[in-house]
């Protein structure tokens, strides 16, 4: 009895400790992302405290009194749970503005005249407003990159969706004859693509300046995509070939004995079973275009890629840093999604494929 | 006859759009780099491409910077990460959501990762204020991350690096350890084996072909690092060799030698990055196969 009881603690020790070690691993692997996303939400005036708030103010709470210059604005401040004034002036429209762009508070002049006319009767004025939790993203998108943010965005998913196209055209009928044929050759070719995977895509970005000049297809969308397809190619080619060889043969002869040609065979039957590995692919090849930026930092000039623009925004970020967060949230975003469905692929994630 | 001639060519001609495309967009633009990086402004065939890139005074600590960094990168994200593993090795609530999680870092884009970086190691950044709410800073100081030595500057770069990485390395051991028939790990213990005997005997041994494929793929990854240390530091502070190549050919993309010089840089890359590749595919057995077929 006793000794059953005293495995049961022993056991739940170990339990408790286990957990807490994995809970320390995550917190360990997530605060840095925690403080990247919490930044991109916070204002202006926030974004250059120290130290840095941990969440954002949902609602603002002002203070206001008769200045010296006009009227004076006090924030409160949740750190050292005081308001701090901030601006001195009788200009309403400076006001709103400082407050619009400094404290991610959308105001109007007429709603801050409300608040003034109080003034009359008592001294002090307390009011409070929500704020904009989506500045930092939407004046991301309006002056990044001297507003090439949302056209660069625009030409990032045209670039993927061309990538996607070539890589799955051209890998999975490759995928499929490795798949299903034995032929002269077979291994080297397999493997030949896999070392083209790995060679650096700024060895090739480098002299595809001048092959794409010459195409016409220099600072164009399809030209970084055909730098990309590269890559994602051979990456197709693997996963492709090994979800065909997971689909029996047998279903594609049963359905050509039920009178089908070779191709309907291949339409009806093995292309909807492959499905979601040739889904997994287009996320790989889409992954691969979204992320990259040192090719398209060479083969693009006036048209930069999204994650182009992200980069030179973050480069000067010290000017800006809760932009920078939102910009990086904004690239973050799309790689984290996939990545929630491509869990199951990892060892492919790191440009290998499990061999 | 005709009948069985066009069966055989099926395969070739499902894979021929690959090796078209190989041809022109891989093969073609190698070639053009190799010819190019031998030629000079006036055509004719030179070795002064190279002599230029090895005489530029960031090229050694470029060549040493990137060395270090993915030497000790590899190294200790394989060992924190081989440690993890072993710890987490076991099946738990919340298991599924935990890998997620764990493969976040890794998914993130360079240029987010840059951000995130950035704006934590500013003197008013994120980092310090963490320090400052740990009690670990006291307040009224900070730490002035970006403004160390160059060792401690590499040592920095590094830790950012294992951060990202380590948890993709724990996910891909997790995965080797799991697939692993525990029977053999048993039979460790049955014959008197304690846990270390037993991890060095067996467990690592049956690792190795996981270990192998996750550190050359990492090394892979590691020497063609630039856009975290561009983000920081800027150009020409700490070179590494694919910074070379940015900044050669668009910072200072007007001078007359840019072309050449970042050319020289790509095919350093190329050529030791292939050497890894070679190796990945030796270690995964594809020489081997390949020889057993031909026999």
């Amino acid at each position: 009895m006793t000794r059953k009881k005293r495995v049961n603690i022993y056991k739940a020790a170990k339990t408790t400790t286990f957990y807490i070690f994995v809970t320390g691993v995550l917190v360990a692997m997530l605060l840095p992302l925690y403080f990247i996303v919490s930044l991109s939400f916070l204002s202006t005036r926030e974004a250059y405290r120290y130290p840095l708030p941990l969440l954002p103010t949902l609602t603002a709470r002002f203070e206001l009194t008769h200045g010296e210059r006009g009227y004076l604005l006090s924030v409160y401040d949740r750190t050292t749970q005081k308001y701090q004034s901030v601006l001195d002036t009788n200009d309403l429209e400076k006001m709103s503005i400082y407050m619009k762009y400094q404290l991610a508070t959308p105001i109007t002049i007429e709603e801050i005249e409300r608040e003034i006319a109080k003034l009359e009767t008592q001294d002090v004025v307390y009011f409070s407003h929500g704020t904009n939790l989506l500045y930092n993203y939407e004046t991301f998108f309006k002056v990044a990159g001297t507003g090439q943010a949302i056209p660069a965005l625009i030409r990032s998913l045209e670039i993927c969706a061309l990538t996607i196209l070539i890589s799955l055209a051209i890998g999975g009928m490759a995928g499929y004859a490795f798949a299903r044929y034995m032929f002269r050759g077979r291994d080297l070719l397999k493997f030949s693509v896999l070392f083209v995977r790995m060679f650096p895509g700024v060895a090739i970005a480098m002299p595809m300046v001048i092959i794409l000049a010459k195409m016409g297809f220099y600072d164009e969308p399809i030209g970084l995509s055909l730098v990309y397809s590269v890559g994602s190619i051979a990456l197709t080619v693997w996963i492709t070939a090994s979800i065909f060889m997971g689909i029996p043969v047998s279903l594609e002869e049963a359905a050509q004995v039920f009178g089908a040609t070779k191709l309907q065979a291949f339409l009806r039957i093995t292309l909807p079973l492959a499905l979601p590995g040739l889904a997994a692919c287009a996320m790989y090849a889409f992954l691969g275009a979204w992320n990259e930026t040192v090719s398209a930092i060479i083969l693009t000039m006036f048209k930069p890629t999204f994650s182009v623009v992200v980069y030179q925004t973050v480069l000067g970020a010290v000017g800006q840093v809760n932009l920078a967060a939102a910009g990086g949230m904004v690239m973050a975003l799309p790689a984290v999604i996939f990545t929630f469905f491509l869990r199951r692929y990892i060892n492919q994630m790191w440009g290998g494929v499990t061999v | 006859m005709w009948k069985k001639m066009r069966e055989k060519a099926v395969p070739y001609l499902l894979i021929l759009p690959v090796v078209l495309y190989y041809t022109a967009f891989w093969l073609r633009p190698v070639i053009t780099a190799v010819i190019g990086s031998f030629t000079g402004a006036d055509g004719q065939f030179t070795l002064h491409n190279f002599v230029m890139v090895f005489t530029e005074e960031n090229f050694v600590p470029a060549l040493r910077n990137t060395a270090v960094i993915v030497v000790f990168s590899v190294t200790l994200e394989f060992l924190v990460a081989l440690f993890l593993a072993l710890l987490i090795n076991r099946k738990f609530v919340g298991s599924g959501i935990f890998l997620f999680l764990a493969m976040i870092p890794m998914a993130l884009p360079a240029a987010a990762a840059g951000a995130m970086w950035i704006t934590g190691l500013t003197a008013h950044g994120w980092i310090n204020s963490l320090l400052y709410y740990l009690g670990i800073l006291a307040e009224g100081k900070k730490i002035y991350w970006l403004a160390g030595s160059e060792l401690s500057l590499l040592a920095l770069l590094i830790v950012i690096d294992a951060w990202q990485v380590i948890p993709s390395v724990m996910i891909i051991l997790l995965a080797g350890l799991q697939n692993m028939p525990e029977e053999t790990q048993e039979a460790g213990y049955v014959f008197g084996g304690n846990y270390l005997t037993v991890l060095r005997k067996i467990t690592l041994p049956m690792l190795r072909p996981t270990i192998q494929t996750a550190v050359i793929l990492r090394l892979i990854s590691a020497i063609q690092i630039w856009l975290i240390v561009v983000v920081l530091l800027g150009f020409s502070r700490l070179p590494v060799l694919v910074e070379r190549v940015v900044y050669y050919s668009r910072e200072v993309d007007q001078l007359y030698i840019s072309y050449q010089m970042a050319s020289g840089y790509t095919l350093i890359v190329s050529v030791i990055v292939s050497l890894a590749a070679l190796a990945y595919l030796q270690v995964s057995g594809a020489f081997k196969r390949n020889k057993e077929q031909a026999v």
